[in-house]
């Protein structure tokens, strides 16, 4: 039986632009083994976070096929694609995202409370509570530093114990002080709750600590 | 779905108190409690108006005939579950040992009167009875009567052959147009009495009634079964007579429902607003939401779930605001209105929660199907911007929807239209405007630093955005200048009408030789010159149409009139058809109220047969007039000629005013004592009263819809804050002073306002000019003071507000601001 959790075939993504047709990816095969945590790198521009986006479905390539937990999600409709992101996907992103007029323990909550968790509360305090911001919980978003936010983002996308956690820049927004740390918790908490990491940075150094790392230049892999 | 749905219900109050729900909100709050409270008072005004009406009869539905009327109508009224009362009014000497005087006698069942009160005292004041009629052998009297016999309570009088005992005073009845003329005092007996009097003898004067009430369903089943009834019984409807109580309160009803339209339009474009930028702010939410494993249902439940919150709470709120309002509105209208009126009807409430429903439904649902088909890759994108081409769709769909409502709201489609084609015509002219200004300045040249350039080259750039911006500053302007010049030119018409000069007495039965002696004791003793119209007692006899036969002219069987003859067309009158006699015409002919005239189906042309003064004569219609009866001058719905009236006999009337009128008219009472005087002070005291209340009522729900034009102004300067305020702190950041921002601010506000105000205060004229001339019945001359100030405030709010909504940006750190965006 395959151990993979993610497999991307032939992905093409084309755009319109002002200029004509765009090619951001072109032609992308890889695969992603369970428990292995892998990164994806290269310059701005050359289409790291358009293949994250299609592999975790929250994009459709033009053309190819994403096998995303044993589901071919490039051929399900949005709805179906939000159920598997829904139970069993987490996501970090570059620009936090957490929601300005809620608490941090709110924007935990929140995936829990999309799927109708009766235990939201307590299982997003207990996420808070492993990034080391319980005392935080109370606070809004916007009363929290860069790195604060930032770990209550990762609260927020392991507090449903996803299988697979795709993170987009997550220290992208850091200085090099709160990037080492949000590093480490990562990491750390990867070995935790037993999930599998795609990464998508620029930041060498921190693709290599994946077992495995692709190179992205100009919408193709090296 | 479920699950979007709880979750919504969980997160309602943190939205609204979050700021992001909270204009919807307060739109939805304000539309309700003004169009609530009009509907709380209208539904009141209207049953007020009925009771009037109905006190004006004494029923809600009368028989009237100068014949006696069958029985079998009482027993049809019986049957379809009506009360009734029967009456007989006519006149005749009431008699003592020493003395007699002509009374107008009413003859009544003991049901008299089914509306209305009828209060009868004792000598000393006190109430001894309220309704019915008197035991038979026993009197009510009017005081005058009283004073005029000099009787006491407990004596004898007679009628005729019937011997009665004084046993009240008659201090107020109702169905007062029903006693002969309102000239002669009137007494009520029991109808038992009648034929012992012996006074109705075969060709003598009676009018008959039976008079009807019950509930609206049974009246109207009832009057349909009156089908095929005799000609010579006419039917008199209480709700008639409510449509002819006055032309103020109609306009003020008129202005009632203006001002509430307008307000449902202003909260509709204050809710379209804040629901975008509503909409625009849950973007992240929601793309977040979608991102975390949200559906659409999902999104769908959680909208629907808010919006229905709001609808239902602010709904709620605006009932609770609205009933108070109206509470407030009725004192001040304490003038117009019963002490006792029914309790609202239900329909104001349902009205509120439908249009609270309608209001965010058709501006949100759009904005519902773009959040629910949201893609979660926005997240990764950072785009949260809702293009324009999406809100036009929904502003077309608003507009359409809104128009559907409203017309099903008011019934009146004339209105409607009007206002419709004002939006459209509005709409594109501003869009036009607003077109141009940007293809203007985009050709100029700018160059940075200057502050009142960089807010112009700011319109430029924000381009559709500042379009709309100047279509929304423009339509809530307009609204708002319509209602505050119709506000005031109604209150002045009001107050004109009963001006100072208004006459506060009236003198009848003056003899011709008593008009030189009159007139020269006015000039004397008040300096005032009386102008004397004469009076003729006649009646109509019969009408027909030369050419034509067997024409149905209605209700004019046994109709009393009092006539005049006259060479000018009196003052407070207007000829709407026909023409008035030349001087010298030798011609009989007659100038009649148009109100009456149609009543009685008649045509310019026709022949007229009256008789008067024990002559019988034939007159040609020849003109319809307007009568301003509040103008308290002698008014006739019947003017002859000269040539027909100049021989009949007659005597003379006037109306006056005086100062100190008490001592005045008892020294000329004394001096002319077979002359009789009306004492109008405390009808034109009431008159004064009404139209001061009505005027207030006005003044509350203008300050209604003007409290609903800020915020739907204060929405669309808030519109775009999140923008400005981005923009701002980039500014900052990269090096422009604060000076420097808040002047480019400051020019941008100053330039939408101008262009925005400018339309509004040109379409304003237009838009007055049709609702005064087609809807109030008013002359339009546009109010140079209201337009004047109107722009002012109109330049003057957009800059100020525009200016606050980015201050708190403008001294903020930048970094600050820059990061929480």
């Amino acid at each position: 039986m395959s151990n993979l959790i993610l497999e991307v075939k032939n992905i093409t993504k084309e755009v319109n632009s002002p200029e004509g047709l765009l090619t951001i990816v072109k032609d992308i095969n890889l695969s992603v083994e369970q428990g292995k945590p892998v990164s994806l790198v290269g310059p701005s521009g050359s289409g790291k976070t358009t293949l994250l986006a299609i592999m975790a479905g929250l994009d459709l390539p033009t053309t190819g096929t994403v096998r995303l937990l044993g589901s071919q999600i490039t051929s399900l409709d949005e709805d179906k694609r939000a159920q598997i992101r829904g139970k069993d996907v987490g996501f970090v992103f570059q620009s936090f995202h957490l929601m300005p007029r809620l608490t941090a323990l709110d924007n935990v909550m929140l995936p829990l409370e999309i799927s109708g968790d009766p235990q939201s509360t307590d299982k997003a305090y207990e996420a808070l509570k492993q990034v080391g911001l319980s005392k935080r919980a109370k606070h809004f978003a916007t009363q929290l530093s860069g790195g604060e936010k930032q770990r209550v983002a990762i609260a927020r996308s392991i507090v449903n114990k996803p299988k697979i956690l795709f993170a987009d820049e997550p220290t992208g927004n850091l200085d090099k002080k709160s990037s080492s740390s949000i590093t480490d918790l990562i990491f750390s908490l990867n070995e935790l709750i037993q999930t599998t990491l795609v990464l998508v940075t620029h930041d060498l150094s921190l693709a290599e600590k994946c077992d495995e790392v692709y190179e992205l230049s100009e919408g193709q892999l090296l | 779905m479920i699950r979007g749905i709880l979750y919504g219900l969980k997160k309602f109050w943190s939205e609204v108190f979050s700021g992001d729900l909270l204009i919807l909100f307060l739109s939805i709050v304000l539309a309700v409690t003004s169009i609530s409270s009009v509907g709380f008072l209208g539904d009141r005004l209207k049953s007020s108006m009925q009771m009037q009406a109905s006190s004006i009869l004494g029923a809600d539905l009368v028989l009237r005939s100068a014949s006696k009327i069958d029985s079998k109508y009482l027993d049809l009224a019986a049957a379809n579950d009506l009360d009734s009362a029967e009456m007989s009014t006519f006149l005749s000497m009431v008699i003592t040992e020493d003395d007699n005087l002509l009374t107008s006698i009413k003859a009544v069942t003991a049901s008299y009167p089914l509306r209305g009160e009828l209060k009868i005292v004792n000598s000393q004041g006190t109430k001894i009875k309220h309704f019915g009629s008197p035991e038979p052998g026993n009197i009510w009297i009017e005081r005058k009567v009283l004073e005029t016999l000099e009787l006491m309570e407990l004596d004898k009088v007679s009628i005729g052959n019937k011997n009665f005992i004084v046993e009240g005073i008659i201090e107020d009845y109702p169905d007062r147009n029903s006693s002969f003329v309102g000239f002669y005092p009137i007494a009520i007996v029991n109808i038992n009495d009648v034929d012992a009097m012996g006074v109705i003898q075969t060709g003598s004067r009676v009018v008959y009634r039976n008079l009807f009430s019950g509930t609206q369903d049974n009246l109207e089943r009832f009057e349909k079964s009156l089908e095929g009834m005799p000609a010579n019984i006419r039917v008199q409807n209480a709700l008639d007579i409510g449509d002819n109580l006055g032309e103020d309160i109609a306009n003020s009803t008129t202005f009632f429902n203006l001002a509430s339209l307008f307000t449902i339009i202003i909260s509709v474009i204050a809710s379209m607003m804040a629901v975008r930028r509503y909409a625009s702010r849950n973007l992240l939410h929601t793309s977040l939401m979608k991102v975390f494993g949200a559906s659409k249902l999902f999104i769908l439940g959680h909208q629907i779930m808010q919006l229905t919150l709001v609808a239902i709470f602010a709904s709620s709120l605006g009932l609770i605001f609205g009933y108070g309002l109206q509470h407030l509105l009725l004192s001040t209208l304490q003038g117009i209105i019963n002490a006792d009126l029914p309790p609202p009807s239900s329909r104001p409430v349902i009205l509120g929660f439908i249009t609270a429903a309608f209001v965010i439904f058709a501006t949100a649902s759009p904005y519902i199907k773009i959040l629910s088909e949201t893609e979660p890759i926005r997240i990764l994108r950072n785009d949260f911007n809702i293009k324009l081409s999406s809100n036009l769709m929904i502003y077309l769909v608003a507009f359409f929807t809104m128009f559907g409502f409203l017309g099903a709201l008011f019934q009146d489609i004339k209105l409607i239209i009007y206002i419709v084609i004002s939006l459209i015509l509005v709409t594109f002219s501003l869009y036009l405007i607003g077109r141009l200004l940007i293809y203007g300045l985009s050709s100029m040249k700018f160059s940075y630093g200057t502050g009142w350039k960089l807010g112009l080259k700011n319109i430029v750039q924000r381009g559709n955005d500042s379009i709309l911006q100047v279509i929304i500053f423009g339509l809530s302007l307009l609204f708002l200048v319509v209602l505050a010049e119709t506000r005031t030119d109604l209150v002045d018409s009001w107050t004109e009408t009963l001006d100072e000069d208004t006459p506060n007495y009236f003198l009848f039965n003056i003899q011709q030789y008593n008009l030189d002696p009159i007139s020269n004791y006015f000039k004397d003793q008040g300096n005032v010159v009386p102008d004397f119209t004469p009076l003729i007692r006649g009646r109509l006899l019969s009408a027909a149409r030369p050419g034509s036969e067997d024409i149905n002219f209605d209700n004019l069987m046994e109709r009393e009139a009092n006539l005049t003859w006259q060479n000018q067309l009196p003052l407070s009158n207007s000829l709407v058809e026909g023409e008035w006699w030349t001087n010298g015409n030798e011609v009989a002919e007659v100038s009649i109220d148009r109100e009456i005239a149609e009543s009685m189906n008649l045509m310019i042309g026709d022949e007229l047969i009256f008789s008067a003064g024990g002559k019988t004569f034939s007159v040609t219609v020849s003109s319809f007039r307007e009568i301003e009866w509040q103008s308290f001058s002698p008014n006739f719905f019947f003017i002859l000629s000269p040539a027909a009236g100049r021989e009949l006999p007659n005597s003379y009337i006037t109306s006056i005013k005086l100062e100190n009128s008490q001592k005045f008219m008892n020294n000329f009472t004394n001096r002319f004592p077979t002359i009789t005087s009306v004492n109008l002070e405390a009808i034109i005291e009431q008159g004064k009263s009404s139209l001061a209340s009505a005027s207030l009522a006005v003044q509350y729900i203008f300050f209604l819809t003007f409290i609903a034009g800020i915020l739907a102004l204060i929405a669309s300067v808030y519109s775009n804050r999140d923008q400005r305020t981005k923009e701002t702190a980039i500014m900052h950041a990269i090096g422009a002073s604060r000076a420097l921002i808040f002047k480019s601010a400051a020019s941008e506000f100053l330039i939408l306002g101008l262009l925005s105000a400018t339309t509004a205060i040109i379409f304003s004229i237009a838009l007055s000019s049709v609702i005064f001339i087609q809807f109030l019945d008013l002359i339009y001359s546009p109010n140079l003071l209201i337009l004047g100030l109107s722009y002012l405030f109109g330049i003057g709010f957009i800059f100020i507000a525009g200016v606050i909504s980015i201050r708190k940006s403008i001294y903020a750190s930048p970094m600050i601001t820059l990061r929480d965006s």
